[in-house]
């Protein structure tokens, strides 16, 4: 059962991590709104599950990417909220040039004269 | 716990973040027109599995195998905890089977492994000698530092005369230091008025402590400087008996001390894990090579053996020049060596007795008392090893019972997903709990153990201990490693066996079901069975090892030393060392002798130069007269006092006992030869003439000599002994001629022990004792040891200096000489039973377990008529046949094992069949006891309730 996130976390990995540090780049967020965010950003074609976010979340704090802080919201919950950190905003940096290249290699390849936009 | 407090934080957390993550969702759902109960259900569907989403994020954290381990731990002390019998007799049995090996390891430790306590160990050597013949010297001398080679063709030791130690030491660029030493000697010591002795004394070059690099743990240690004949004589105290004798007061240093009557000042306290360079050979003071002679301590043929090439006294310890490999040390020593020895007017050695020198690591070469102790203590070892897979073995046994009963709990994490590592973890887990708890109350026992071992090896004796075991780090590491190795000895075969668990059924049915009982019986069974068989086998070994032990015990206890034990006191006089002359020592022992005769109850008083069995041995080669010149004879010598073999009652057999005259002929001759040996020592000191006239030993009579039945039927097999002559001690080593006229035999008496009930009797002459020190014998008629304070206060009449040592009855001196076979007989009976009580739970538990599965099979045979008599074989033959299969594998391994005791066995040989029947005697025994409580109560089963009991 663990086996199929396992899976899709591992093909996801390095894009996620790029969706989620671009996400808290225009500010800090919670894990729902990152996800929230990341879905409305992508045209509802990118739906990241709990099972997925989490576990990246908890990972980029244990790699001192994102920092998170408690914040007490209107209803009066306690909400996790993360930010990009310093050295989060380099590590985006770096995989932005990294999935550009990427992007634009793949894109070559197919098809020189037709451009994608999914972004 | 603070972890425990960091992880429920974060879990907190997590659950605080994923509620919120649920809650913004429903609100979110609810806004757009859900109900709230569309809008909650559509939240949960499309977040998934809440617990999985904690799982795989806590994985990140890294903390996954802690989160097991405590997890593990929390359900291992819940599932002990729900089952306190099994774990107690678990921990109890692995607490016995640890805490043994932690207590024999612990001897080991202190006797074998503990390292020479030195700067930097592997750079000192050792030198010793190895030749085809006895080196052709005056003497060779030694106090047990290393292996004394007496094989057929081949002699070898480690000491050498001091001029060779000077020779060497001159030698350039192979030592960086070179160190010599004798000792330890026990050495008469008064301060302040009061006597006592120092038992051990070593004898040190002035370099000894700066090559060996030991440090002072007060003042200041030997230097160059002392050990000159013109420094002040100087002593420096070990630490521990600066700590007994002195009370551990920094105000020794500097203080005066009399040793054999010369001033003596203590300068230093040496630091206190150095008390001797030689293993269990323990000392209690260093003094300056220089201050011997001054000591008097040696009056004998020794007194110039600081420039005699033929007294072979010295160990000598050299530390090697950095970067100087060690054979190329020890070919620059051999050359030095071979000439020494070869070379000169009369040869040491002749050339092709091959003499070589080797050098070898102190940690090899000096051996002290290792090579002694090893053999017994492996054999321990061997014993408790195979008391610990007992152990092992039994709780396994407890294990698959309780893995049984296990089946469901097990099946039901199987059916939650758990995986089989993780199971597998679990029951692991489980067991090293079991085997650490057993480790810890096993290092209580195994303290408790070394204090009893200590105790009883100082029991009624007052010499420094030989070894002192104790719990250190070392120890402490080898339990933790042998805990976590049983642990999982233990319990990977039941957890192995707790995977193997069919679901569908195991769920279905409850324990004890029918359906399950049949498949259980082929299966489980096997194991289990196994287990007992095994432990009955391996008490066999322990058994019977134990036994031979035993009987070894036994027979020397019962061994005829021929004289009589019994009401015999010994007590050691040394008063040469306070500087009594010879004849005077003779006219105090005469005195002393009338007065302890006149004590009531004293039946006879005579002495010896040493006591009968107190493990001090003179020997000798003499020239048989017809033989070769070269061709030596051997015997054992004792000098002894009037009356000696009644006071023993050592039978005579022809001839006489010696006579007054017979003392005042060996007196006159005694004084004969010291005047001799007195020119002789003249000659070889530098700068002193030798005296003109010399007495001529050879106008002398004969000396009187009592020979025993061993020497008359050796050297006089045709009889008529009385009368005859035999050369003396060795012949001339001048003219290699008989010292003339030697001894004459007046009398020969029965075979007595000398030195060690385990020593068959030798050719032994008896001859007149002249002073020296002796150790008186009392023969008493009732209890000889009320007789101590008279004897005390009778000798400090005579001579209030004189210290009196050493005071035993015979029978203590036999149980001191028989102290370590006394050890390991106890010892490893006290093992061979733990080890059949371990066998008897396990098959106990195993008997009654099959009761209580068969109790419906048993219900049902008694319904069909079965009589008690049926079901309570039934029962039994079950225990029996294991036994048996036990019983003959176990004897099979101990025939194999029992070889490694041989050395320490004594009238009995390893595969003795009386030990072999009565261990299995036993064994059967009680093993059929233990089958026997289940059976009974087999016999109880009431058919009714047994059939009902579904």
């Amino acid at each position: 059962m663990s086996e199929r996130y396992k899976n899709r976390v591992e093909l996801l990995q390095g894009t996620l991590d790029l969706l989620i540090l671009q996400t808290l780049m225009w500010g800090p967020q919670h894990g729902y709104g990152v996800s929230q965010a990341i879905r409305a950003n992508s045209g509802d074609l990118l739906q990241v599950d709990a099972g997925s976010l989490y576990p990246a979340l908890h990972r980029l704090e244990k790699q001192k990417w994102i920092g998170a802080d408690w914040k007490i919201s209107e209803n009066n919950q306690e909400v996790k909220v993360y930010r990009l950190t310093a050295a989060g905003r380099k590590q985006l940096m770096k995989e932005r040039s990294r999935w550009e290249q990427i992007s634009d290699a793949i894109g070559g390849v197919l098809n020189p004269a037709k451009k994608e936009s999914a972004s | 716990m603070r972890l425990s407090w960091l992880w429920r934080k974060r879990e907190k957390e997590l659950e605080k973040e994923i509620q919120h993550h649920l809650r913004m969702a429903e609100e979110e759902r609810e806004e757009r027109g859900a109900s709230s109960h569309e809008a909650r259900a559509g939240a949960r569907r499309e977040f998934g599995n809440v617990g999985l989403v904690k799982e795989v994020t806590r994985d990140t954290w890294g903390w996954r195998w802690l989160e097991n381990l405590y997890e593990d731990l929390r359900y291992g002390f819940r599932a002990l905890g729900k089952n306190k019998g099994f774990a107690a007799i678990a921990i109890l049995t692995l607490a016995l089977g640890i805490g043994a090996n932690t207590a024999i390891f612990s001897l080991i430790d202190a006797v074998l492994l503990r390292a020479i306590p030195v700067r930097d160990a592997s750079q000192l050597v050792v030198a010793q000698w190895r030749a085809h013949k006895e080196p052709n010297n005056h003497n060779t001398m030694g106090y047990g530092d290393c292996e004394d080679v007496h094989e057929n063709s081949l002699r070898g030791y480690c000491s050498f005369s001091e001029p060779f130690y000077k020779e060497i030491r001159a030698q350039e660029g192979v030592f960086s230091s070179l160190a010599a030493f004798a000792g330890g000697d026990r050495l008469d010591l008064s301060e302040n008025g009061a006597a006592s002795t120092v038992e051990g004394a070593e004898y040190v070059s002035g370099n000894y402590f700066e090559t060996l690099g030991v440090q002072p743990a007060l003042g200041r240690l030997i230097t160059s400087g002392d050990d000159s004949p013109t420094a002040t004589a100087v002593a420096v105290l070990s630490y521990n008996y600066w700590r007994s004798r002195f009370g551990g007061a920094p105000s020794v240093v500097g203080k005066n001390i009399l040793l054999n009557k010369i001033p003596f000042t203590i300068i230093g306290v040496a630091e206190p894990r150095f008390d001797s360079l030689s293993p269990g050979n323990a000392l209690q003071m260093w003094i300056p090579l220089s201050a011997l002679p001054q000591l008097n301590q040696l009056n004998q043929p020794w007194d110039n053996r600081e420039v005699d090439p033929l007294s072979w006294w010295l160990v000598l310890v050299g530390r090697l020049q950095p970067g100087t490999p060690r054979a190329q040390a020890q070919a620059a020593v051999s050359t030095i060596f071979h000439n020494a020895m070869t070379s000169g007017a009369k040869p040491i050695f002749k050339t092709e007795d091959d003499p070589a020198i080797t050098l070898t690591p102190v940690e090899q070469g000096l051996t002290g008392n290792r090579t002694e102790s090893s053999t017994p203590l492996y054999v321990l070892m061997l014993a408790v090893g195979i008391v610990l897979l007992i152990a092992c073995a039994n709780v396994a046994g407890l294990m698959l019972a309780r893995a049984t009963s296990r089946q469901k709990e097990m099946a039901v994490r199987f059916a939650l997903g758990a995986s089989r590592g993780r199971i597998l973890r679990q029951l692991l887990t489980e067991s090293l709990m079991l085997s650490l708890a057993g480790g810890a109350l096993g290092i209580l026992f195994a303290s408790w153990c070394d204090v009893s071992i200590v105790t009883f090896l100082n029991s009624g004796d007052n010499g420094s201990p030989l070894f002192s075991p104790s719990i250190d780090s070392r120890v402490l590491f080898f339990t933790a490693v042998v805990s976590i190795l049983t642990g999982v000895l233990f319990g990977l075969a039941p957890a192995l066996r707790g995977l193997r668990v069919d679901l569908t059924p195991a769920l279905k049915e409850g324990a004890g079901s029918s359906s399950q009982t049949v498949r259980a019986r082929k299966v489980r069974m096997n194991p289990g069975n196994s287990l007992v068989v095994a432990q009955v086998a391996l008490s066999i070994v322990v058994l019977a090892g134990a036994g031979l032990l035993v009987r070894t015990l036994q027979n020397l206890k019962n061994l005829d030393p021929g004289f009589d034990t019994r009401n015999i006191l010994t007590f050691s006089l040394n008063p040469t060392l306070i500087g009594y002359k010879s004849a005077d020592t003779d006219n105090m022992y005469g005195e002393l002798r009338s007065r302890l005769s006149a004590i009531p109850g004293v039946v006879s008083v005579s002495y010896s130069w040493t006591a009968l069995l107190g493990g001090g041995r003179w020997s000798t080669s003499f020239h048989l007269h017809g033989n070769r010149k070269e061709e030596e004879s051997n015997s054992d010598v004792l000098p002894v006092g009037p009356d000696f073999f009644q006071t023993m009652r050592i039978p005579l057999l022809a001839g006489r006992e010696f006579s007054a005259l017979d003392f005042a002929t060996a007196q006159t001759i005694a004084a004969a030869e010291a005047a001799e040996r007195a020119a002789a020592a003249a000659k070889l000191k530098p700068g002193v003439k030798p005296a003109a006239s010399q007495a001529q030993t050879a106008d002398l009579p004969a000396r009187p000599a009592i020979v025993n039945q061993a020497f008359a039927r050796k050297y006089f097999p045709k009889g008529n002994v009385i009368g005859q002559r035999f050369g003396k001690e060795a012949a001339n080593p001048e003219t290699g001629e008989d010292k003339n006229p030697g001894w004459e035999i007046v009398g020969v008496v029965a075979d007595a022990r000398y030195d060690k009930l385990r020593r068959e009797v030798k050719p032994t002459t008896y001859v007149p004792n002249c002073g020296g020190s002796v150790a008186f014998a009392l023969r008493t008629q009732t209890d000889p040891e009320k007789f101590v304070p008279r004897i005390r206060a009778m000798v400090s009449q005579l001579d209030s200096n004189l210290p009196v040592y050493n005071i035993r009855t015979e029978s203590q001196q036999i149980d001191r000489q028989i102290l370590k076979e006394r050890l390991i007989a106890r010892l490893s009976g006290f093992f061979g039973m733990l080890a059949l009580l371990l066998a008897c739970i396990g098959l106990y538990g195993l008997i009654s377990y099959e009761v209580a599965r068969r109790t419906r099979e048993i219900g049902i045979r008694t319904a069909l008529g079965a009589g008690k008599r049926e079901v309570l074989r039934l029962v039994l033959s079950q225990g029996m046949r294991l036994t048996l299969v036990g019983t003959v594998v176990g004897l099979g391994l101990a025939l194999g094992l029992t070889q490694y005791t041989k050395n320490l066995l004594f009238g009995v040989k390893a595969a003795d069949p009386v030990t072999y029947v009565a261990v299995t005697l036993l064994l059967v025994g009680v093993t059929l006891a233990a089958s026997y409580v289940p059976a009974r109560r087999a016999t109880r089963v009431d058919p009714v309730v047994a059939l009902r009991h579904e």
